[in-house]
């Protein structure tokens, strides 16, 4: 009974959320060298966007009446970027009390004021996976949203239909904050294993509490219902295959664990997220479809990725792995072109490879593939204008648009695009970064914990 | 399983070179002609299809009808071009291996004031670091102490060297001073402003005090130095003895500072202070503040260029454009990572400064000739001149875009060797053997 | 058992006792302190007064006669009777007393006993705390926390409440709010009505499961699903317990029971416009019975408040600006605003100071958006009344004029405080305006009610006169400030970390002290401690993070400031002592 209540609710709620519309746009892009992706570069070619929809990509099309047109001569038009690991537009990142927090997700604090959602927007970035951080072994879920900055209300920010995923977390920080931290296992990759499996058991109990349950309420109208459990219910989703797993990871042994224990519970879908030694598991990784998420060179900031190399994207992407690069940081999310264009020289990645990493991959990676990650007709139009070739160092983000709607513009957007603004503090205060500021924000929310348990040393993920 | 094994052939082949390759790379020094190379000497223009000539730890020759000398290797350079090598003006290279371990960390030492102490000492020649950032072009880095008020004395080295003497270039030594601010430090400062101006002010008035007395302990050594007969001999004050250079004008100062308000107050204090040499690192801000910086005629290293902006109501490419507009301004700048592991990306910052309107041209310099300039190393490094030190590298294009491979790099007059650990794992792990097959002793 | 049970039934009889008298007695008369006159009657007659009834509904000359407590007549000619004490109402003006629709008014903040919270703060695993560390006691009843000389009830007093919806003080599910009248020499004297709401907020826990308000809400969602079960159970066993194990008890769940037949509202306190977001997701997601109160930057969320239909109480407090000694700062928010430049570029330092002061204009700006949000709210519709809580009770009467002067009209500032509140809150048959038969709950003020120059002169609670004077509060402000300030003693701390509150313990002995944690496995010496004045600073060094540097500002038993964490930041803290040198 409760169960199909909270069917209802569900139900009740989907249609709440589809029932709030989206603006989207109609506009008319001419004239630019459009980088597909998927389907090589089109010089000298128009893109018409109808109703937040590519309508059409080829030469000289009609410009239908009361269209807005954006004069592309001489740039280069591309996929909105998409990055796969971000914490912007949260309010809270680590729910870092308890090894196993499945039932947390971060959709439920979107921030859609976060000045960060624009900052990524200037770097032609409109999709971000925003993420649970790693301070647990599983932790909560995450959110995929669109960058529709200048909304106010959370829910314009999800990217509607995006499948669900999850965070999970390996080697040293839920054994730092954890076994280290709280004296709570675990302590070791061994412990780290032990609970993805215990949780794993424990969901397949209560599914077969549940479903005996179901079994004996058709006889018995007086059955008593198992207890009921938020944590048991989404980890019973990701062994239903329902929601995918997105692993923080970096040593190659821990990364060949998880493919393991997923074999054993039949889990099939898995990315990994920084995943720093993926390279030395590349054929593992191939062989199993799990993908890769990286950074293009981030290294020596932790022990787990002191055996690091720039070239883990070009291995990956060599040995068959769908492989992307990410940010994991507000900084570095504004620059994911240039971070692509790395494995141009770190690897000798093709252009088109290299673009892939940041648009159709990390679409893959998040199950959006169909709407998002490549100019074709019929897909989001998402796409980012550039003044040069994206993965040159000249080159200047110029327009981003989501949904066909223009939601960065270099040339007309005022300096200050604060949604909100604090009335009582005064504005003459800076913020002073200064060096290494990456703002890793994987650790985020423990910080404090850290320093007064002094047994975590740093900040970095 | 046919393409499955073609592929383990080809790996088998691709690795064979590095199996029968028992010697260990190392650098060398000798007679090197590069020739046919497009030369940007920085400060004498673009030489196209032209030669350079080292010899030992010099360039000897530059020019398009140079002799090649009968004992030179010659590295044909047709479709290259030669930089002189890229200058990262703050780093923390050599005194850091791993971020997260304390025991790898060594730029930091108790309390607020240890000018006494010397980042050169810490410098670990053999960082696994150092050959992954040179083989991008960056031959020389300032690398700098942390923390406190006066955190002790940053060097410029080389990134190669056996012992951190062998690194050291032209003895350079700044002392470090980290000015106190008005700002806040990261998005969770919450103070009150009227408890960051107390705090603010009390940080100026300590060091209001230790610079009084490092003036009167420089006035009572001086007087003990020329009469040391009639005049006692200063008490031992380390911190006062490390300061006595920078009195004296013989060190420079390098002043970290960002915010614009901490800008303007530095400047003031320079003034107040009568000093000389001073250089301002960091300066995230100064565009705010440019034509102050260039009126007092002080140089600024500036960055990281790849940062978020100082304040949430900036325009969002505002440390991007900084540069630029500092020089616009005509305030002399040199460009810094602030980084350690990744003082490779120091092209891309440089470049980034470049399209954010500092120029091409103005960003190479940055990177290049000023700095050299600013730390008075102009003579032996910063530009490709004849009687300079041979620090430069070869590329197959512009040094900024990300594509741009790096050919060859000279420090010192030594061909490095373009490997490192991260080039290393590519070799091996690209097509890896065992593949997925199960290895027989196992199974 | 059974015998035990109604003994105590008896005993609290014997207490109510006095209370039922009291229709006779007056409390007044009961008055503790020796020295006071006692009172001669309990009936007053407000004469020749303008009375508004309701807003938009006045009597220009009338009176008002009260007895026991209640409105006994109101009207132009109304005898007054012999008993009644009789007040010249000549130039007075009669409004039916203000509704607070929740705060924490008469709920002193807990100080707690010193071993108590060493043992509180030692908890074996985060994960799963005892449920009050966690912050989950929604079976607490405000009613056993009243303290019925709180100095807070007579500062809300005097600016003209009379009655309040107070809940208690904590984090997720603090318990259950009561209707309380701002009078009263003891707690239950003080109550009107119990079991009137379930308190709720987005209030994490510290250190502890759950330490963000995402955790919040996922736990919430878990104990109000898993209560629809136990429910279930529980109502299996009732119909025949024949079979079934019988359902356990458990005081958190249970406290969800009445919510589920919704007969119990929950009432959430939202900080900002992404409170408001998540509680109405929330409230979609469970569907029981919502109030909303606080409501600040509700301006952004008028579309989704209009669709949920639920009632709101919008806080009186407002944003002030910040201190500003230039030219710009001493410009009224209007044509500060008036001068912001919304496409305003800064390209070089030429632009700097045209930046500060459209950064200035910005803001001003944004601060009218809450000025303006009671009349948006009334615009759009929706009726509310005011919470006090985060209010100074002395800026209260003029935050209401600032709302006004943005557009909120007087009549239904007047509602939002009477008859509003008293609607919403379901006890309009008893209050919210001067009529007869209600409650004796009157302001009694010199003028319009929201004229600068008015000036309350009267306040009946329940029928009991208050005389309100001017107060010379300076003084004692001065006092305490000269009273040099000791840090001796157990201070209790929190630490407001990025995500989620830290709890930690000083103990400081003339020259030295500790800081301790019970996430830190040793004790930390402070260094360098110092006070001056009511300023404390210290330091202490850490591993992590090298000096920790604290400034704290006490006064009395409380103190607040900031601590200093390289790379983190300045993060605030409060503390409040457990235990002191004299004690």
């Amino acid at each position: 009974m409760l169960r199909v209540y909270l069917l209802a609710c569900c139900l009740l709620l989907g249609l709440t959320t589809g029932a709030h519309a989206q603006r989207k746009g109609d506009l008319f892009i001419r004239n630019g060298t459009v980088l597909t992706v998927t389907n090589g570069t089109l010089k000298n070619t128009d893109i018409l966007i109808r109703n937040g929809k590519i309508a059409a990509i080829g030469q000289n099309l009609k410009v239908p009446e009361g269209v807005e047109v954006i004069d592309a001569t001489g740039m280069y038009v591309m996929p909105g970027i998409i990055d796969a690991h971000s914490h912007i537009a949260i309010s809270n990142v680590n729910e870092a009390t308890n090894p196993v927090t499945a039932e947390v997700s971060v959709g439920d604090v979107l921030n859609p004021y976060d000045i960060r959602i624009y900052r990524a927007l200037a770097g032609g970035v409109t999709v971000s996976h925003v993420m649970h951080g790693s301070a647990n072994v599983i932790g909560g879920q995450n959110e995929t949203i669109k960058h529709r900055y200048g909304e106010t209300d959370p829910d314009a920010l999800r990217m509607e239909g995006a499948p669900r995923t999850i965070k999970f977390a390996l080697g040293e920080n839920p054994t730092r904050v954890h076994g280290r931290g709280h004296n709570v296992p675990p302590l070791s990759r061994m412990g780290v294993e032990f609970i993805i499996r215990d949780a794993f058991h424990k969901a397949q109990r209560y599914m077969e509490a549940w479903e005996r349950y179901e079994q004996e309420r058709k006889r018995n109208p007086r059955a008593v219902p198992p207890a009921y459990n938020e944590r048991l219910e989404v980890l019973a989703d990701i062994l239903r295959g329902n929601i995918l797993i997105h692993a923080h990871s970096y040593r190659a042994d821990e990364i060949l664990m998880l493919l393991r224990v997923l074999k054993d519970f039949g889990i099939q879908r898995v990315v990994f997220q920084h995943a720093n030694e993926a390279f030395k598991v590349a054929p593992e990784l191939a062989a199993f479809g799990a993908m890769a998420s990286v950074f293009a060179d981030w290294w020596a900031y932790k022990f787990e990725v002191y055996y690091s190399t720039a070239y883990n994207a070009a291995i990956l992407t060599r040995n068959g792995v769908i492989t992307s690069i990410n940010s994991d940081s507000p900084e570095l999310n504004r620059h994911l072109y240039h971070e692509a264009a790395k494995t141009l020289k770190y690897g000798g990645l093709t252009e088109d490879e290299a673009l892939a990493l940041i648009t159709i991959n990390p679409a893959r990676q998040l199950g959006i593939e169909d709407r998002v990650g490549s100019i074709e007709v019929g897909k989001d139009a998402d796409l980012a204008i550039f003044s040069a070739h994206p993965l040159s160092i000249y080159t200047v983000c110029k327009k981003t648009i989501v949904d066909g709607i223009v939601r960065f513009d270099a040339d007309r957007d005022p300096d200050d695009m604060r949604l909100r603004v604090d009335p009582e503090r005064p504005v003459e205060l800076a913020i002073r970064w200064g060096d290494r500021q990456h703002g890793h924000r994987c650790l985020e929310g423990i910080d404090l914990i850290e320093f007064l348990t002094e047994t975590l040393q740093s900040e970095w993920q | 399983m046919k393409r499955m094994l073609l592929l383990w052939i080809i790996g088998w082949l691709l690795s064979l070179p590095a199996v029968q390759a028992t010697d260990v790379p190392k650098a060398r020094r000798g007679v090197f002609a590069l020739t046919n190379a497009r030369i940007v000497t920085v400060t004498q223009g673009v030489i196209e299809r032209g030669t350079l000539i080292i010899r030992e730890d010099r360039i000897v020759a530059i020019g398009t009808d140079v002799e090649i000398p009968p004992d030179a290797e010659v590295i044909d350079c047709t479709g290259l071009e030669i930089y002189p090598g890229f200058i990262d003006s703050g780093t923390q290279l050599g005194l850091i291996e791993i971020g997260s371990l304390p025991e790898t960390r060594d730029y930091r030492e108790l309390g607020d004031l240890t000018p006494q102490v010397d980042a050169l000492t810490a410098v670990n020649p053999n960082s696994v670091l150092i050959p992954v950032n040179r083989v991008n072009g960056i031959t020389t880095v300032i690398t700098e102490p942390e923390g406190g008020l006066l955190p002790g004395k940053a060097s410029l080295i080389n990134l190669f060297g056996y012992t951190p003497e062998q690194m050291h270039v032209g003895g350079v030594r700044l002392m470090v001073l980290d000015f106190p601010s008005k700002g806040r430090r990261g998005r969770w400062d919450r103070r009150k402003p009227e408890d960051i101006e107390k705090a603010f002010r009390k940080a100026m008035d300590k060091l209001n005090e230790v610079w009084d007395r490092a003036e009167r302990y420089a006035r009572i050594d001086s007087a003990y130095r020329a009469n040391p007969e009639k005049n006692p001999k200063p008490l031992y004050v380390p911190e006062m003895q490390a300061l006595l250079p920078v009195i004296r004008g013989e060190m420079p100062l390098m002043i970290k500072v960002d915010l614009a308000p901490d800008i303007l107050e530095a400047i003031q204090w320079v003034k107040k202070r009568g000093l000389k040499r001073v250089i301002f690192s960091g300066v995230a801000e100064g565009w705010r503040v440019a034509d102050k910086i260039a009126e007092a005629g002080i140089p600024c290293l500036v960055g990281p260029v790849l940062s978020l902006p100082t304040r949430e109501s900036d325009r969002y490419d505002k440390a991007y454009a900084n540069a630029g507009l500092l020089h616009a301004a005509g305030v002399k700048i040199a460009i810094r990572t602030g980084e350690a592991e990744n003082v490779r990306n120091l092209p891309y910052h440089a470049g980034f400064a470049a399209t954010y309107g500092l120029g091409r041209e103005a960003a190479l310099r940055a990177v290049t000739i000023n700095p050299a300039e600013i730390f008075g190393v102009d003579d032996l490094i910063g530009s490709l001149e004849v009687g300079k030190k041979a620090n430069l590298f070869v590329t197959d294009g512009d040094p900024f875009e990300p594509k741009t491979r790096v050919r060859y790099v000279f420090i010192d007059g030594y061909m490095i060797p373009m490997d490192n650990r991260q080039l290393r794992l590519y070799q091996e792990f690209l097509h890896r053997q065992p593949g997925l097959e199960l290895h027989p002793a196992t199974h | 058992m059974r015998l035990r049970c109604f003994a105590f039934t008896g005993f609290l009889l014997l207490v109510a006792l006095p209370l039922d008298l009291s229709a006779q007695q007056p409390p007044g008369q009961q008055a503790p302190n020796r020295n006071d006159i006692p009172t001669i009657t309990r009936t007053y007659a407000i004469t020749n007064a303008r009375i508004v009834v309701a807003p938009g509904q006045e009597i220009p000359r009338g009176t008002v006669v009260l007895r026991n407590g209640v409105i006994e007549a109101v009207g132009l000619d109304v005898p007054v009777p012999s008993d009644a004490w009789v007040l010249e109402g000549d130039s007075l003006v009669v409004y039916a007393g203000f509704i607070d629709g929740l705060s924490h008014v008469g709920v002193p903040a807990p100080r707690r006993q010193g071993n108590q919270n060493e043992q509180r703060r030692r908890v074996r695993n985060p994960g799963d705390p005892p449920p009050e560390r966690a912050g989950l006691t929604p079976e607490r009843d405000v009613r056993t926390l009243l303290k019925a000389d709180d100095a807070s009830i007579e500062k809300l007093r005097r600016v003209g409440f009379t009655m309040a919806h107070v809940v208690p003080r904590g984090r997720m599910l603090p318990g259950q709010g009561a209707l309380i009248f701002l009078r009263g020499q003891t707690p239950a004297e003080m109550v009107y009505q119990g079991e009137v709401s379930l308190f709720a907020q987005l209030e994490p826990a510290q250190g502890v499961y759950p330490a963000t308000d995402m955790a919040v809400l996922a736990r919430f969602r878990q104990l109000y699903r898993e209560a629809a079960r136990r429910r279930q159970h529980a109502t299996l066993y009732a119909s025949d317990p024949r079979g079934l194990e019988p359902p356990p008890y458990d005081p958190v769940h249970a406290a969800f029971f009445p919510v589920l037949e919704k007969r119990l509202p929950v009432f959430f306190y939202t900080e900002d416009a992404l409170d408001i977001h998540r509680v109405l997701a929330l409230q979609q997601q469970l569907d029981f019975p919502l109030r909303l109160a606080g409501l600040a930057g509700s301006f952004d969320v008028l579309e989704k408040l209009k669709q949920a239909n639920i009632p709101l109480f919008l806080t009186l407090d407002l944003p002030e600006a910040p201190k500003d000694t230039s030219k710009l700062g001493k410009l009224p928010d209007d044509s500060l605003a008036a001068r912001h430049n919304t496409y305003l570029h800064v390209s070089s330092y030429r632009d700097v100071p045209a930046e500060i002061e459209n950064l200035k204009a910005r803001q001003a700006k944004e601060r009218i958006k809450y000025y303006k949000t009671a009349a948006r709210l009334h615009e759009a519709g929706l009726r509310f009344g005011f919470s006090t809580r985060g209010a100074d009770p002395d800026k209260i009467l003029g935050n209401l004029r600032t709302m006004i002067q943005y557009g909120l009209p007087e009549e239904a500032a007047l509602a939002a405080l009477t008859i509003d509140a008293a609607r919403l809150l379901g006890i309009d048959r008893a209050a919210g305006t001067v009529e007869a038969g209600k409650l004796a709950n009157l302001v009694v003020t010199t003028g319009p009610l929201f004229d600068e120059k008015t000036r309350i002169r009267y306040v009946f609670v329940a029928g009991e006169l208050f005389k309100i004077k001017e107060q010379a509060r300076r003084s004692r402000t001065r006092e305490a400030a000269t009273t040099p300030a000791r840090a001796e003693g157990t201070w209790s701390c929190t630490v407001d970390s990025p995500d989620g509150a830290i709890d930690t313990t000083l103990r400081i002995e003339g020259q030295s002290g500790t800081l301790s944690s019970s996430v830190m496995p040793e004790e930390l010496p402070l260094e360098d401690l110092t006070m001056e004045g009511a300023q404390l600073t210290f330091s202490v060094m850490t591993n992590a993070y090298g000096r920790v540097e604290a400034r704290l500002t006490l006064s009395g038993e409380a103190a607040e400031g900031t601590i200093d964490v390289p790379g983190v930041g300045a993060l605030p803290i409060r503390c409040t002592r457990t235990s002191g040198p004299e004690r």
